[in-house]
């Protein structure tokens, strides 16, 4: 086993853009490469949404912060939002026409589904994500996979008995463990997304027990944990968290419509925190969801 | 035997004496030059002493009257030996002071704590801080860093080494100017080239990269410090039977106290995963254990977790409780313990296993600079 040299490394490893500028500068240039990055949120907050994003801005140069690559996107959630990647994608081919224009092809060419249904399907497809990736074609190899989301599978197959947590939680290493090692192997940005679930008081439980900057997670107005426990949250590199609260953002006053007081528009404002990453400081950005995509507001 | 039997002068004998040095394996522990300085002689007549007192204890073993094995020690010696084992500052001198002086070599240390807590920065700091050059009262060594979790980041260990540069830097400034111009220009990119990074993914690597390390430092003797972040991760998968986990892992951490003891290097493991299990589940995991299943890291978290003290005096089975991982065998396999937790908004760390230091806690910080103190004195960095 040889070490591996630093120097040899690029000072700052690679990073997937989020194709926001704002939302970069707060993650120091995006999502890392041979790491494994977990967005935890609860629905209808943009997990899915910028995952999708994500998918594409891959496909992007290196120069321009992505990874010059195609992504696999493996979603438990059904349906796959295709019409929605289909709306991106378009204006991504508009705002980047060079990179499609020599090839007659476009971005979603590059974004390869995979419907997971359980967790032995997982364990069935990762083994061949192996054969995949040096398989995939020269123009663009596969650099990011998104695994869309880990919840899904998990909370629904286990029942809340001590053997099966106990197999749960040695099924989550085998999941990261063959994830990071990809990562590793092919130098490959990995994104999951895992759900909350709300935050119980109780007197002998450890939902309360502080993992990361945050002092506790705040969604909609609640308290919320991220689902699948501690045992998880050892497994990922990186935490991001994002919560959403419904806020009247803007009053958009109609010329024609002056006598409408109902033209108050109830915006939900989201926000991504950095719970915990070994590279980031504790952070936070507010972003909204447009129809290009996400899009960062400045604070 | 003793010293006052060799064969030197009345007035060397009374002056190694008076200076402690009354047994013959007390002369050969030091070197020469040591020996003349404590007892106020020249480094030949040292020299001289020395030699005498190798052949008395050869033939002394010979006769096995004293020791009955090569290489045993007194405790007095080993008491010497210990004071002036050099230890690898933390960076944050609280820290640095429950732990007598910071990580130490020779010692396997363990530090564990929830996600999150800071345990890969201690370990980035650790391998930038064991190359401060000894002028600067560091180890000028090496680090050795097995990252099996893929946390370790390039551009977090360079701007910690910046930062180390800088702090250097500073230091020379009170020094005295002669000395300004012998001291050797350290760059953050050297402190990157001597860290000697090893990414495993799976547990049989692991296993392996263990096994090839005593080569591997013999080969690089200024290896100061060996780094596993973590040593759990493999280890809490594939693993249905939890009789071979036991077995393997008990075998890693004997070569790793042998390791530690060889080379005197520092080896950190980190345990990072906090294991939350139903108590079931506990009970299970430490099969083959002889003995009851433990509730102590229970019992000290208790006032930093929310409500664990009733956990053990209430129930004792079907609740939940927080230990580290791997289960109690896996306790007796460290030196020292760290456990690293949250008290508020403030990063505490306590000592819970050491044969040698009081159980104390200390609070830390993570600035982008590396690990700090948290007082206000220091002016905490908010880092937004």
């Amino acid at each position: 086993m040889k070490p591996e040299n630093l120097l040899l490394r690029s000072p700052t490893s690679r990073k997937l853009t989020t194709g926001c500028e704002i939302l970069d500068e707060c993650l120091r240039g995006g999502f890392p490469c041979n790491s494994m990055t977990e967005i935890v949120a609860e629905s209808g907050c943009g997990k899915t949404q910028l995952c999708l994003q994500l998918s594409l801005c891959a496909q992007l140069p290196i120069s321009l912060g992505g990874l010059d690559g195609s992504s696999l996107y493996l979603h438990s959630e059904f349906p796959f939002p295709f019409r929605r990647l289909h709306q991106l994608s378009r204006s991504f081919h508009q705002s980047n026409p060079s990179i499609y224009a020599n090839h007659n092809d476009n971005p979603c060419d590059h974004v390869f589904v995979q419907n997971v249904h359980s967790v032995d399907h997982l364990f069935d497809i990762m083994p061949r994500i192996d054969s995949f990736v040096r398989n995939s074609k020269k123009r663009f190899p596969l650099k990011l996979i998104v695994l869309d989301s880990i919840a899904a599978l998990f909370r629904s197959e286990f029942d809340n008995t001590p053997s099966d947590l106990k197999k749960r939680s040695s099924l989550f290493f085998k999941v990261s463990g063959k994830l990071k090692q990809l990562a590793n192997k092919f130098d490959l940005a990995v994104v999951i997304t895992n759900q909350v679930t709300d935050f119980v008081e109780s007197s002998d439980g450890l939902s309360g027990l502080r993992i990361g900057n945050l002092r506790y997670l705040c969604s909609s107005g609640r308290r919320v944990v991220p689902a699948l426990g501690l045992a998880w949250a050892n497994c990922v590199n990186s935490r991001f968290f994002i919560s959403r609260s419904d806020k009247i953002v803007c009053k958009e006053k109609t010329e024609n419509d002056e006598s409408g007081p109902s033209s108050v528009s109830r915006r939900a404002q989201r926000r991504l925190d950095i719970v915990f990453s070994p590279y980031l400081p504790g952070a936070s950005c507010e972003f909204m969801i447009t129809r290009e995509g996400i899009c960062a507001v400045q604070a | 035997m003793e010293a006052w039997r060799l064969p030197v002068s009345s007035s060397i004998r009374g002056k190694l004496i008076s200076a402690g040095y009354t047994s013959l394996s007390s002369i050969s522990s030091v070197s020469s030059s040591d020996l003349a300085r404590d007892v106020n002689i020249t480094e030949e007549e040292a020299f001289e002493i020395m030699k005498l007192a190798n052949q008395a204890s050869g033939s002394n073993s010979c006769n096995g009257s004293r020791s009955l094995i090569n290489g045993a020690k007194n405790a007095w010696d080993m008491l010497h030996e210990e004071d002036s084992l050099p230890r690898i500052t933390t960076s944050c001198s609280d820290l640095d002071n429950i732990l007598g002086g910071g990580i130490s070599c020779r010692d396997v240390t363990e530090i564990g704590g929830v996600p999150g807590i800071g345990k890969t920065q201690i370990g980035i700091q650790l391998s930038v801080n064991v190359q401060i050059p000894r002028e600067f009262g560091g180890l000028g060594g090496k680090a050795i860093y097995i990252d099996t979790e893929g946390s370790f980041m390039v551009e977090r260990a360079l701007q910690i080494a910046e930062a180390c540069v800088e702090d250097m830097k500073e230091y020379t400034g009170y020094m005295h100017k002669h000395f300004k111009a012998n001291q050797v220009e350290m760059k953050p990119k050297d402190i990157l080239e001597n860290i000697i990074y090893f990414r495993v993914c799976s547990y049989t690597e692991q296993i392996a990269l263990v096994n090839h390390l005593d080569k591997f430092i013999s080969e690089n003797k200024d290896v100061k410090v060996v780094i596993i972040d973590s040593i759990t991760f493999h280890f809490r998968q594939d693993f249905d039977d939890l009789a071979q986990r036991t077995r393997v892992l008990s075998e890693m951490a004997l070569k790793f106290m042998k390791l530690a003891k060889k080379f005197s290097l520092a080896v950190s493991i980190y345990r990072t995963h906090y294991y939350t299990s139903l108590t079931l589940t506990r009970l299970s995991l430490s099969r083959g254990h002889t003995q009851p299943v433990t509730l102590r890291l229970a019992l000290i978290l208790q006032s930093q977790v929310v409500l664990l003290n009733q956990v053990t005096t209430k129930y004792t089975q079907g609740t939940f409780q927080l230990a580290l991982a791997l289960g109690d065998s896996w306790s007796h396999s460290c030196t020292n313990r760290v456990i690293l937790y949250w008290n508020g908004d403030e990063r505490y760390a306590y000592i819970d296993k050491s044969p040698s230091l009081p159980s104390a806690s200390a609070s830390y910080t993570v600035t982008s600079r590396g690990l700090r103190n948290s007082s206000s004195s220091s002016k905490r960095v908010k880092m937004m």
